[in-house]
């Protein structure tokens, strides 16, 4: 069995469920004692003592605007388990309370009796306005705001908000050819994230508390972006993966249950005030890598990759592949070296914790469609013959 | 954990604002004056009190060179004569001197030999300039080179394997010498899915340069470290790196990148690499044990840096990607740089150390272009066969 190095020791995580292995990061390993040594106590630095534990009196009456489909799901389960008072806002669509993979039914039963939650939709900006100022919430977290206006009534209502912690996108940065992005880059105000940069700059014209978290790719259990899940349905088919031009381009994923963390710890963290942090895993990895990666999370043979030329295809809507096809990656040395949160999940373990809690139990939220798959491998088996 | 003298500025909030920005005066003055103001440092030899460079006009650069006139070291530097790496010691060299540390530079060979003519050898001058004492040999002989001088500190960057680094280190060992460093490589990381390469990761088992790491960490020195570079710019280089891109772009030749030209690489100015190895002379405590990725934090991809190259020289650019195979030559000798992803990251040296990195391409190459204009390296008669062959198996044309 490979050595588990280079891993912090587990905290008593709340996720720990008993059936999902975790498989050694084993793309990262020490060459030599003494390396390990001084390795393993860097990371030991990253992570201050008792980062999360709260007082009664500490307690926030904390609101998060969605929180029913993926990053709120956990978070909101953080949270509670603090001590804090959560409450969910959400059109009441999906229930309000699932129970996770893995998860007690104990620890389900005693989360489920103390969320709450407010029914709306954040479009109607007076409901919004009316009930949350007669509610006086103390933090908002904001994790399915898209455009600045839907914040307005929110801060509206809430004069004496504490603090307003918010869920951008590293999508807001502008594209580089030099990389890393560090939270000091330039920004799009013309990409498709560009409601994110907007409700950045409007809350800090606004003088309010505000914390902002830019995600990369995010992945794990209940993801309802098919970016892993695209990857195993693939791999489940035995069909060889498309991946767009070289494969060389490269990417970053983060695991939710890591950047459910990171939430938490910006709370009433008076060093995140005005801040805001690239929240992802610690490291890239290429196209062609990650297919690899899934395979081996997920236990299944090496794919057999093919790569197309985009310009060569009309897929009409559909997506050949869940990825932007450039590079794109983000240092999240900032969060690390000022807040103490480091991410715990390595790629091919997290992809397996997704997997055993998601897709290997046969859950998914989009069923496969191969269809522009089967266009790609249609020509490319023209091009050999 | 204070950093003594820091040539590099706390990093600035607006630094990659933009990507033709300049950058905030601060460290560029600062850098200047390490580096090129070396008549402003003088040191004599019985040591009376230093004279400080009037420029910087921050208080902070005097007090910290005033505190490390307390943790003087009397630094060795065995260095290379040729290769990537031979510019490492002369900027190190250079910034222990002007913060007022003693330093020998044993420079492998002769003095009179004709790898002498070439930079960084070429301003050694400046070195002696400085209080600095340069002297030549056959590393295996160090002890008997610099006889009975006392060291604290040894820089090894010059060996690639055991046989060459061996007598030295086993010297230094005998020679009580405190804190012992090593210039190993990046390239000895196995290229793997994940990227960066980040210090702890697995290693080729056959690269040379581990076997040395390996023997250091063994010889019990009170402080001990490593350091991987990659590439580096800057004035004083002995290898070739952004001028292989001049070269093509002022005779408006085509720039012929291997593969799709989205590889990454690492390619820092120097500075960065000598304030991150004089970091750890100056905390030798917490370098202690640890390997240092010696390379800026930021990668950029083959064809990013033609970009970045063209947009220095003020001139047009076309690359022409081609498959090395396909083609039949060799990438190693027809471009600068390992054709896969080669990028490391700094984190060691960021956290342990403290060190913030200065490189900012955009105006680093603007600099370097105007060293290349200077020295007529745009007018010197030049040969591209192997470009000629690519462009041949492609045909191209190429107008002249």
């Amino acid at each position: 069995m490979a050595r588990l190095v280079a891993m912090q020791p587990r905290q008593a995580s709340p996720w720990a469920s008993s059936s999902s292995p975790l498989l050694p990061s084993s793309l990262s390993e020490f060459n030599g004692a003494a390396l390990s040594i001084s390795l393993q106590k860097r990371r030991r630095t990253w992570q201050p003592k008792g980062a999360l534990q709260v007082t009664a009196s500490s307690a926030k009456k904390i609101l998060i605007m969605g929180g029913t489909r993926f990053i709120g799901v956990f978070l909101s389960r953080l949270l509670v388990k603090e001590g804090h008072q959560v409450t969910l806002f959400t059109r009441g669509k999906a229930p309000i309370t699932q129970q996770l993979p893995g998860e007690s039914d104990q620890d389900y039963e005693d989360f489920k009796s103390k969320i709450l939650h407010l029914k709306g939709d954040r479009k109607d900006f007076e409901f919004v306005k009316t009930s949350l100022a007669a509610e006086g919430f103390d933090v908002i977290y904001d994790i399915n705001g898209r455009e600045a206006v839907e914040v307005e009534p929110i801060l509206d209502a809430l004069p004496k908000l504490e603090q307003f912690i918010y869920c951008s996108s590293a999508g807001v940065y502008l594209k580089s050819d030099l990389l890393p992005h560090f939270e000091t880059d330039a920004v799009d105000p013309k990409s498709r994230h560009k409601g994110k940069l907007e409700t950045e700059s409007l809350l800090d014209s606004r003088g309010v508390n505000w914390t902002s978290i830019r995600p990369v790719y995010i992945y794990g259990p209940l993801n309802y972006n098919p970016v892993e899940e695209w990857f195993f349905h693939r791999l489940k088919a035995g069909r060889p993966i498309p991946v767009p031009n070289s494969g060389v381009q490269i990417t970053q994923l983060g695991h939710v249950k890591d950047l459910a963390r990171a939430f938490v710890t910006v709370l009433g963290n008076s060093k995140a005030s005005k801040q805001v942090y690239n929240i992802s895993g610690s490291k890239y990895v290429t196209f062609d890598g990650l297919a690899r990666a899934c395979a081996k999370a997920a236990g299944f043979p090496e794919p057999e990759i093919v790569h197309f030329n985009p310009k060569e295809f009309d897929f009409g809507k559909k997506k050949a592949f869940p990825f932007r096809d450039q590079h794109f990656f983000a240092s999240i040395e900032k969060a690390q070296r000022e807040l103490g949160w480091a991410p715990e999940f390595g790629l091919v373990e997290g992809l397996a914790d997704s997997y055993n809690l998601d897709f290997g139990r046969g859950t998914f939220r989009k069923p496969a469609d191969f269809t522009t798959d089967d266009m790609i491998l249609g020509k490319s088996l023209v091009l050999q013959s | 954990m204070a950093a003594a003298v820091t040539i590099a500025a706390p990093a600035l909030p607006s630094r990659h604002s933009s990507s033709c920005s300049l950058p905030p005066l601060t460290h560029r003055s600062l850098s200047f004056v390490a580096f090129t103001s070396p008549t402003i440092t003088k040191l004599s030899s019985h040591r009376s009190p230093r004279r400080f460079p009037s420029a910087p006009s921050t208080s902070a650069f005097s007090i910290k060179a005033a505190a490390a006139a307390a943790d003087k070291k009397r630094v060795l530097v065995v260095n290379a004569n040729s290769g990537g790496h031979a510019v490492i010691g002369f900027y190190f060299a250079q910034q222990l001197l002007s913060s007022g540390h003693e330093v020998t530079v044993l420079t492998v060979g002769d003095e009179s030999s004709d790898k002498m003519k070439k930079p960084p050898f070429t301003r050694f001058s400046e070195l002696v300039s400085a209080g600095g004492k340069t002297v030549w040999g056959n590393p295996a002989q160090v002890g008997d080179i610099v006889g009975t001088a006392k060291f604290d500190v040894v820089l090894d960057n010059n060996g690639k394997d055991l046989d060459t680094v061996k007598p030295v280190a086993d010297w230094a060992k005998s020679a009580g010498v405190e804190q012992f460093l090593y210039i190993s490589s990046a390239g000895i990381y196995k290229p793997l899915d994940e990227i960066p390469h980040v210090e702890g990761d697995l290693v080729k088992d056959d690269a040379s340069h581990v076997s040395v790491e390996k023997y250091m960490a063994g010889l019990s020195f009170s402080s001990w470290a490593v350091f991987r570079p990659q590439y580096m710019i800057g004035s004083g280089n002995n290898k070739d790196c952004e001028e292989w891109f001049f070269d093509r772009i002022v005779r408006d030749r085509p720039v012929p990148i291997p593969g799709s030209g989205m590889q990454l690489t690492n390619i820092s100015h120097v500075r960065d690499l000598s304030s991150m190895l004089s970091l750890a002379v100056e905390n030798s405590a917490a370098a202690n044990g640890k390997i240092f990725n010696c390379v800026s934090d930021r990668a950029v991809t083959f064809d990013g840096l033609a970009k970045l190259c063209a947009r220095a020289a003020g001139r047009e650019l076309k690359i022409i990607h081609y498959d090395p195979k396909a083609v039949g030559i060799d990438a190693k000798k027809a471009f600068p740089f390992r054709n896969m992803h080669f990028y490391a990251e700094p984190r060691a040296a960021k956290e342990i150390l403290g060190w913030t990195g200065t490189t900012n391409l955009p105006e680093d190459l603007k600099e370097r272009f105007d060293e290349y204009v200077k020295i007529s390296r745009d007018k010197k008669p030049m040969q591209f066969d192997i470009d000629d062959k690519i462009l041949e198996s492609l045909k191209v044309a190429v107008t002249v």
